[in-house]
């Protein structure tokens, strides 16, 4: 086995009396890419913050490198790179001062003077060279995105944990960014991410984990997922969906199709 | 070099100030501004200064103490205002999540967090105070080395007042279970308000204007030249400097406690934030509108007006930093009104003339309490609405409309309180008559016009994406408060002759005014409406036309 970059042990987060996470384990080895499914409210971000140093567990174990997050966090900081779920940016900042911001932020990029022609190799890629100038109030949507995946592929860290990363993104840079992760994870670079999108998890993906409730429900690459299911069904969407409970489903659907056809009665009568 | 963490703030200032490298219009205006209130304060307190200076010895005296009152009194806002701040700073700024993330160590994060805070919480107290002190240096022809001991202990003690915030709050947020984090704020407020009345009692400002309670002039001089607070910071520096101005000596103990204190402090500080602010940042997460349920609103149709302040008051009553702020208000308005009380009018001369003279200035004093409890709470309001306000302005409800509901709200809560202080204020004064009359109708017309000019300016200014509430109190505040002070001031001055001539006909007379006395009072009155009209209806325009979609 690789040697694991990334290894959660029986960890959980309580907020009040509301358990979010529930006593996971999870295990990343160096050079995957590892998915993290799961419905709203699962406790995705709750986890990817956890590793982030963000939030404190109240329970479990954490570990980066064989580095315990309890006890070195500097160290684990040192080895993340991390992207939020809703990341901030200064709005008075270009593009390029965000990201110099960034860089002096993380002193292996501090110290080479190198990561600014690789900001502009990120930065060529995505088609927002000519924008990085004005101030980061006037991108839309999509290229704030792309500002935030520069940032992050430019740091070269060696564990890349990122919160759904291809909200907004245009199809073409999905592809790039797709690309982008395949080429980091091949250099030996870990990769956690959390995503919505099936087609990522089946395509992206070496293994996954779908959360439900704060417990995992299943791990695995995601053909093992398939096999292990009876009905094995081709499909990861209904794999997904049965696997989180959505029994309701069904019921959801025909009541919202009756009352498509009340309205095509009545408007008919 | 500039550390790395301030590069955002340093380089946001740059772009905000000088947009395209040349320093653009509103900059210099504001500047210019900036510059013309500090040289009104320098020559207001140098007339001033001067004319006690060239009384007798107690003039000295007096003025002297007076300022360190108010100087002490700034201390003790300071350190609140920075203690609602940091609580912003540290726990809620928005670009924690990236800076708390990244390897930047916590030391690093304490310093940019502390400097910040102390920035903006005492910009206002520096370039305010230092052109006073610099009068009295003037006036009283003090020694070259006034300047440097100036120029060090005044920012020496604001930023003491900033790193004490700092500690507590770190301290507390990490004290108190995730929880009850929500009253920590509760029993600070509280502390203050019982810290700022011991204060005021301590000081007994009243025994100044009450010379016989001491047997001897020279027992009465004593008491009155006696060091004001000497264990608090702000005490310190009032003291060495007035030493210092009054025999040209340097009380080496003294400045060496102003210098030392707040290295001190700042150690401590950030050996506390690298102890405890983790667990607190990440208990913060949880409580600052934790997993809470709150009532479900009934299915009701709001009118456009009903849902404004429906909402205004919610998220005032859910922010534990705002309304917890009402102790804060509360002490001020006690010790405010305490001091009418405990004004000794029987022993002074002729005591109905002095009481309608501190009545009419009353007046004045209200307006400044409204104009900056409206530079705190009415100001940022529009700002606050962030990233939300799209929906008022996609909605049908026009912007003006909006704005009047706004006003409308906040008008209330400042009319009562404007009633309360000036109602028991003259209660305590025994006034009555006209000049009862004339400050209820006076400071009310001064509280609504100032908070229509502060909802105005925060309209014009607003921040909808500041990272944090005390960034948004720019420069905007500052021209905020220069204009309502302005026009208190222009409204006062301009009534002052014509409320002379009305109590001198009806306190010694009681003869009937006489019809010139009655043209010119009323011809204030008509001028203070139409000067107040005139600029609600400048700002008004102004704010709309801000919010207009450009
Ligand atoms: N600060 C907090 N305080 C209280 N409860 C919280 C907090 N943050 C998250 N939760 C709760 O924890 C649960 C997990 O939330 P989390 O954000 O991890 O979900 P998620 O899997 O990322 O969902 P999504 O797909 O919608 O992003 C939710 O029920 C949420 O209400
Ligand atoms: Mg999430």
């Amino acid at each position: 086995m690789k040697p694991s970059i990334l290894k959660l042990e029986k960890l959980s987060k309580t907020f009040d009396k509301f358990t979010a996470v529930n006593q996971i384990d999870i295990e990343v080895g160096q050079g995957e890419i590892f998915g993290f499914l799961g419905p709203n409210g699962a406790g995705k971000t709750t986890t990817i913050k956890m590793i982030a140093g963000l939030l404190q567990p109240t329970a479990g174990d954490l570990s980066i490198h064989g580095h315990p997050m309890s006890k070195d966090p500097s160290r684990c900081r040192e080895l993340t790179g991390y992207i939020p779920d809703r990341p901030y940016l200064y709005e008075k900042l270009t593009g390029s001062e965000y990201l110099s911001f960034i860089a002096s932020l993380y002193p292996q990029s501090a110290n080479g003077t190198d990561f600014l022609g690789r900001s502009q190799e990120y930065l060529n890629y995505f088609d927002i060279e000519e924008w990085q100038d004005n101030l980061i109030e006037s991108y839309s949507h999509g290229m704030r995105q792309k500002l935030i995946m520069t940032s992050i592929f430019m740091l070269e860290q060696p564990l890349i944990v990122v919160d759904e990363p291809m909200v907004g993104l245009d199809p073409k840079s999905a592809r790039i960014v797709k690309e982008l992760f395949k080429s980091k994870a091949s250099e030996g670079k870990t990769v956690f991410l959390s995503t919505h999108s099936m087609e990522i998890a089946e395509e992206l993906c070496d293994r996954i984990s779908i959360i439900a409730h704060g417990s995992i429900v299943a791990s695995g690459t995601v053909s093992e997922l398939k096999q292990e299911q009876k009905h094995a069904s081709e499909n990861l969407e209904d794999l997904f969906l049965q696997l989180t409970g959505a029994f309701e489903l069904q019921e959801v659907i025909a009541a919202l199709r009756n009352n498509q056809n009340d309205n095509v009665l009545n408007r008919t009568l | 070099m500039i550390p790395r963490l301030f590069f955002p703030y340093t380089r946001i200032l740059k772009n905000k100030l000088f947009s395209g490298s040349v320093f653009n219009l509103k900059t210099s205006l504001i500047s210019l501004l900036g510059l013309a209130i500090c040289v009104v304060l320098y020559l207001v307190t140098w007339r001033t200064v001067a004319y006690f200076h060239a009384q007798n010895e107690l003039g000295i005296i007096l003025s002297m103490k007076i300022f360190q009152m108010a100087w002490i009194t700034i201390f003790a806002m300071l350190i609140f205002s920075s203690m609602i701040t940091s609580v912003s700073t540290l726990y809620l700024s928005k670009d924690n999540e990236l800076m708390v993330a990244s390897p930047a160590g916590i030391d690093e994060l304490f310093n940019m967090r502390l400097i910040t805070t102390f920035f903006n919480t005492s910009w206002m107290v520096l370039l305010f105070s230092i052109p006073i002190f610099a009068a009295f240096g003037v006036v009283f022809d003090s020694g070259i080395l006034y300047w440097p001991l100036l120029l060090a202990a005044i920012p020496a003690t604001s930023f003491t007042a900033s790193a004490i915030a700092v500690v507590i709050i770190i301290i507390l947020v990490y004290l108190f279970p995730a929880r009850r984090t929500k009253d920590i704020i509760f029993y600070l407020t509280l502390c203050f308000g019982i810290f700022l009345y011991l204060i005021f009692r301590l000081l007994r400002p009243e025994d100044l204007v009450n010379p016989e309670k001491y047997g001897q002039f020279i027992e009465y001089l004593s008491a009155v030249s006696n060091p004001a607070g000497p264990w608090l910071p702000a005490g310190w520096t009032a003291n060495l400097l007035s030493t210092y101005l009054l025999d040209q000596r340097i009380d080496w103990l003294l400045l060496a406690l102003i210098i030392l204190t707040p290295l001190i402090i700042y150690f401590l500080g950030e050996l506390a934030m690298m102890r405890l602010f983790l667990p607190g940042f990440s208990k913060s997460q949880e409580s600052f509108g934790g997993h809470r349920s709150f009532r479900r609103p009934q299915p009701k149709q709001y009118r456009g007006w009903q849902w404004v302040f429906k909402k205004e008051t919610i998220s005032f009553l859910r922010d534990s930093k705002e309304w917890s702020q009402f102790f804060m208000i509360g002490a001020l308005v006690v010790v405010y009104l305490y001091n009418f009380k405990v004004l000794p009018l029987e022993r002074t001369f002729g005591t109905t003339y002095v009481a309608n003279l501190i009545a009419f200035g009353n007046i004045g004093l209200t307006g400044f309490l409204a104009a900056s409890l409206a530079a705190r709470f009415v100001y940022p309001s529009i700002g606050a609405e962030g990233g939300a306000f799209y929906l008022i302005r996609n909605s049908p409800m026009s912007m003006k409309r909006f704005l009047c509901y706004k006003y409308i709200f906040y008008l209330i809560p400042f009319t009562i309180l404007t009633i309360i202080l000036i109602g028991v204020s003259n209660h305590f004064l025994q006034i009555d008559g006209p000049m009862w009359w004339i400050s209820l109708v006076t400071a009310l017309i001064i509280c609504w016009t100032v908070v229509a000019l502060a909802l105005g300016f925060g309209t014009i200014f607003a921040d909808y994406n500041a990272e944090n509430r005390a960034a948004s109190m720019g420069p905007g505040a500052v021209m905020y408060l220069f204009c309502a002070i302005t026009y208190t001031l222009t409204i006062l001055l301009l009534g002052f002759s014509p409320t002379y001539r009305l109590m001198r006909s009806w306190l010694w007379q009681h003869k009937g005014l006489p019809l010139f006395d009655a043209l010119i009072i009323l011809a204030w009155g008509v001028g203070m409406i139409v000067l107040s009209l005139l600029t609600v209806y400048v700002i008004y325009r102004r704010a709309s036309a801000a919010l207009k979609p450009r």
